[in-house]
């Protein structure tokens, strides 16, 4: 390519680039800034405090929020990959009655939209007790079929003569998967670990419908109803709300990139 | 070493018969080798004994010990898989200690006996590496001492040489028979390879569609195969078939056809006047003439033009056309004929095999 | 083998009664609902067609079908040409693409409300960046989320924004995948870098785009966090999705049959919609 549209080129990236990026830089620095600034393009404030910070976590309860989004997250990402192997090692590599139909039960569930089951689902919650709870936002993604398909899909490359020289070496299946399956599958594994916890990180909707009590909000529901509810007052403090939310991903994103690209890529293309 | 017992064993899966009725005694300290091409049931039949497929109906034992319903595991046989099987993600070591170690087996044991197989294979190097780090003959090796250190009671082999070059192969051929005989274990050997089949076996079984076409030693299966399958699937290169007919004349049977016939010794047509049938000869059962020009072909021989010479060295592989025959013979003379040449093929009368349409072989006393 | 069948059974038992309880019974459900009346508190009574008579004529239901395909229309659009240009952008060797490739994808990994908080304060009229940057450049102030007209298709751009470097990944996959002999015959042809992509990349791309549009509508239809947030379903509804509409009936006004027939309703129009834009490109495809 000619020189001048090389250059041309770059610096058109560079402000797309700026575009996706900017907005982030200007939220970090946003929350540095005392009330009067945060209008301001400038990404270095004049008066640097943390001031946003200091308020956000004396109105709403903030750090238990975290630790609920962290436990919730990690709850539902180590099922889905441990439920997950091993209806996927089933579903793969036993042979038994009632295995085609789970398969197809399963790709029938990626089909149906979420809106439809949103309401019953509410409605068996409530029933079942578990408003304000734990298990509300944790039993319902016990498992996850995008994922069980995903693992399935690896699982069925691997050498039958491997599972078959386990059997006579003595392992039982659940030892074959654990000690023999996941070792090998340890790409899988992970895009399933980021694209489960991000989705449950991220979510919002599903909280808002079963969750009312502030201790027990992940972090993404409590900074809406506090954003939503003038219970932050100003934008700063909002932002530094926020910031709690996006700081552990974004550190997480840089140094997992592909990772993430290609786990929530693929999860959504398959989902 | 406890023997082991097929009695009357079946294999369906669905509809399909994989095994039809095997009956078979594998000697103490034998070494068995299962021979046929893909969808023999030979393969089925290893994994039978292995407990990675269960029988349809039959009993299989090892030793007096019924373990047809026993789980792989309970079992006492290990099994050397044509892909070796090594667990990629663990260490030769670990490789070879796995199966003691989920046994119980106590851990100087488990020490004395992967000392013991590496020593005897010449692993002692290669403990630490991972299988991605191994040559072919390397992973082979492994696999076989995965087998050797469970010092189980028997050993199976599915195909365990067919992922290696030809050179490596005859290498480990010999090494696996070597083995075989230091450590006296009943031993079952799945192939599809005459040669593998011919230069290891104790005895042989030959296996179509699921069923057993003959059980013998090697030589016997080559000097008197029982059926025309036998016949083409034992000896390389593979066994002539000549269609013709038998008839009785001047008080000699005769096998007769398109342009040839060869007296029988020892076969009764008495009273037939004629029966259709095939003559096998192997490649090598034949000696080529140059006929003078102008004479008729002699009893015995088949005349025929050069198609194809394919000097091998030592010997020479000739393609001939004689009539509506091809006839292949392994010849061993200096001289050869050029393509086109006509050249007589002298049949060694004591060395023919002869097939009823059944496929059954008819006796000959040579 | 009996063994095997015990261990298929038992290790894929806890996962068969999931499908039942939160897959299964739900759809059912579902359809139940549809025929009933309930406030969560009081027991369910049968209302017969009552739900689908209140439904087709159910203004507030109608804008909100409307409104998401407001966004719809410009939505998907302006998804396919972003993505296209910068995936087109980034489809050569070059300095720094990871990072590239990276930035684009940052807000995919970000929350939705976090990204609706943000944007509600960069589309803000008086302090807002974007208006500050417009301002520079004499243009503005523009009333990003109180003037109707404007107020969805400020969401779009954003939600564009947000879900861009996850299909530029997928046209970046398709790329891959245009050989390159193919490249250099039609450029041998004399073709210009126009007609080379109007005549080999774009239809070789045929399979992504397809992708591209199923999924930014079906993620469209799933709009709630962004209007949730920022504009609370206004100004004068035209920001009301269908999710948003459904969680008001179910959250707000305890009516689980109405809602649940608004779920179902969503999930038939989705269907449609995504058959119906199916069937329309291959009949493009067919020209």
């Amino acid at each position: 390519m000619r020189r001048a549209g090389r250059v041309a080129l770059y610096l058109a990236l560079a402000l797309a680039a700026l575009t996706f990026i900017y907005p982030f830089l200007w939220m970090a620095s946003s929350t540095l800034k005392p009330p009067g600034e945060v209008g301001t393009l400038a990404l270095i404030p004049d008066h640097a405090t943390f001031q946003n910070y200091r308020i956000m976590w004396g109105r709403a309860p903030f750090g238990r929020a975290l630790l609920n989004s962290v436990f919730v997250a990690t709850s539902v990402t180590v099922a889905v990959l441990i439920l997950g192997s091993i209806t996927a090692y089933a579903m793969a590599r036993l042979t038994f009655p009632g295995r085609h139909a789970l398969n197809l039960a399963t790709t029938a569930v990626l089909l149906v939209p979420g809106q439809l089951t949103l309401i019953p689902l509410y409605t068996l919650v409530v029933q079942l007790g578990w408003i304000d709870s734990y298990s509300a936002l944790i039993i319902p993604y016990l498992f996850n079929a995008t994922a069980i398909l995903m693992l399935r899909q690896f699982f069925l490359q691997i050498p039958q003569s491997l599972v078959d020289s386990a059997r006579m070496d003595g392992m039982s299946e659940l030892r074959i998967l654990f000690s023999i399956f996941w070792p090998l599958a340890r790409p899988p594994l992970a895009i399933v670990a980021i694209f489960t916890f991000m989705g449950s990180w991220n979510e919002v909707l599903w909280p808002l419908l079963v969750v009312r009590d502030q201790r027990i909000m992940t972090l993404p529901q409590l900074l809406t109803v506090f954003a939503l509810g003038g219970g932050a007052g100003t934008l700063g403090v909002s932002l530094a709300a926020a910031m709690v939310l996006v700081v552990p991903v974004v550190i997480a994103y840089m140094f997992l990139q592909r990772f993430f690209i290609e786990s929530m890529a693929g999860a959504g293309v398959k989902g | 070493m406890p023997s082991v017992t097929f009695d009357h064993v079946t294999k369906r899966f669905n509809d399909v018969t994989i095994v039809e009725d095997f009956n078979l005694q594998v000697a103490d300290g034998e070494l068995l080798v299962l021979v046929g091409g893909s969808g023999s049931g030979k393969s089925t039949i290893l994994r039978l004994v292995a407990g990675l497929e269960a029988v349809t109906s039959g009993t299989i034992r090892l030793g007096d010990t019924d373990i047809t319903e026993r789980a792989p595991r309970d079992r006492d046989v290990a099994m050397v898989f044509q892909d070796y099987a090594l667990y990629p993600h663990l260490s030769v070591r670990e490789n070879l200690s796995l199966g003691l170690r989920i046994r119980r087996v106590p851990k100087e044991e488990v020490s004395r006996r992967v000392a013991w197989a590496v020593d005897m294979l010449g692993l002692t190097e290669l403990l630490d590496r991972k299988p991605k780090q191994l040559s072919g003959g390397q992973r082979q090796r492994v696999a076989m001492g995965r087998a050797m250190v469970r010092e189980p009671s028997a050993f199976l082999f599915d195909e365990p040489l067919s992922n290696l070059d030809a050179g490596l192969r005859a290498q480990m051929r010999m090494e696996i028979g070597a083995l075989q005989r230091r450590l006296h274990t009943t031993t079952i050997y799945v192939t599809h390879d005459q040669v593998e089949a011919m230069t290891l076996g104790d005895r042989i079984v030959v296996l179509s569609s699921g069923r057993v076409q003959q059980i013998g030693k090697p030589i016997d299966l080559y000097r008197a195969p029982a059926n025309r399958f036998v016949a083409g699937f034992i000896g390389s290169p593979p066994m002539n078939f000549i269609e013709g007919a038998l008839e009785h004349a001047d008080e000699m049977t005769w096998f007769v056809s398109d342009g040839m016939r060869i007296a029988l010794a020892g076969v009764s047509a008495a009273g037939l006047t004629r029966r259709e049938v095939t003559l096998g000869i192997r490649p090598d059962d034949l000696r080529m003439t140059f006929p003078s020009s102008g004479t008729a072909v002699e009893d015995g021989s088949i005349r025929g033009r050069v198609e194809l010479v394919e000097r091998l060295g030592g010997s020479s592989h000739m393609h001939v056309h004689a009539g509506s025959l091809h006839i292949l013979a392994v010849v061993t003379a200096l001289e050869l004929p050029a393509v086109d040449d006509v050249i007589d093929l002298l049949i060694l009368p004591q060395r023919v095999h002869v097939f009823a349409p059944d496929g059954q072989a008819i006796a000959i006393q040579g | 083998m009996r063994a095997e069948r015990r261990a298929g059974w038992l290790l894929s038992a806890p996962y068969a009664a999931f499908l039942l309880a939160f897959s299964a019974y739900p759809i059912v459900f579902a359809l139940a609902l549809v025929m009933m009346h309930w406030d969560l508190v009081t027991r369910p009574s049968f209302a017969g067609a009552d739900n689908l008579t209140l439904l087709a004529q159910d203004a507030r239901f109608w804008q909100a079908v409307g409104n998401t395909f407001v966004f719809l229309a410009i939505h998907v659009p302006l998804q396919i040409v972003t993505a296209l240009v910068l995936a087109l952008a980034l489809n050569r060797p070059m300095w720094l693409r990871a990072f590239w490739r990276a930035a684009f994808f940052l807000p995919v990994v970000i929350s939705g409300a976090v990204v609706a908080i943000l944007w509600n304060a960069l589309y803000a009229t008086d302090v807002g960046l974007i208006n500050a940057v417009l301002a520079r450049v004499g243009v503005g102030p523009v009333p990003w989320l109180t003037d109707p007209l404007i107020a969805m298709p400020a969401i779009a751009i954003m939600v564009t924004w947000k879900n861009v470097g996850f299909y530029v990944i997928i046209y970046l996959a398709g790329l891959q995948y245009v050989p390159k002999s193919c490249q250099e015959a039609i450029e041998l042809e004399g073709a210009s870098a126009w007609q080379r992509f109007r005549h080999l990349t774009l239809p070789l791309l045929l399979p992504q785009t397809v992708l591209v549009v199923t999924l930014s509508t079906i993620n469209g239809f799933q709009l709630f966090i962004e209007p949730y947030v920022m504009t609370g379903g206004g100004p004068l509804r035209r920001t009301f999705s269908v999710v948003l509409y459904m969680y008001t009936n179910a959250f707000s006004y305890q009516k689980m049959g109405y809602a649940a027939t608004i779920g179902v309703a969503l999930a038939v129009i989705i269907g449609a919609v995504v058959a119906i834009q199916r069937r329309l490109i291959g009949q493009a495809e067919a020209m």
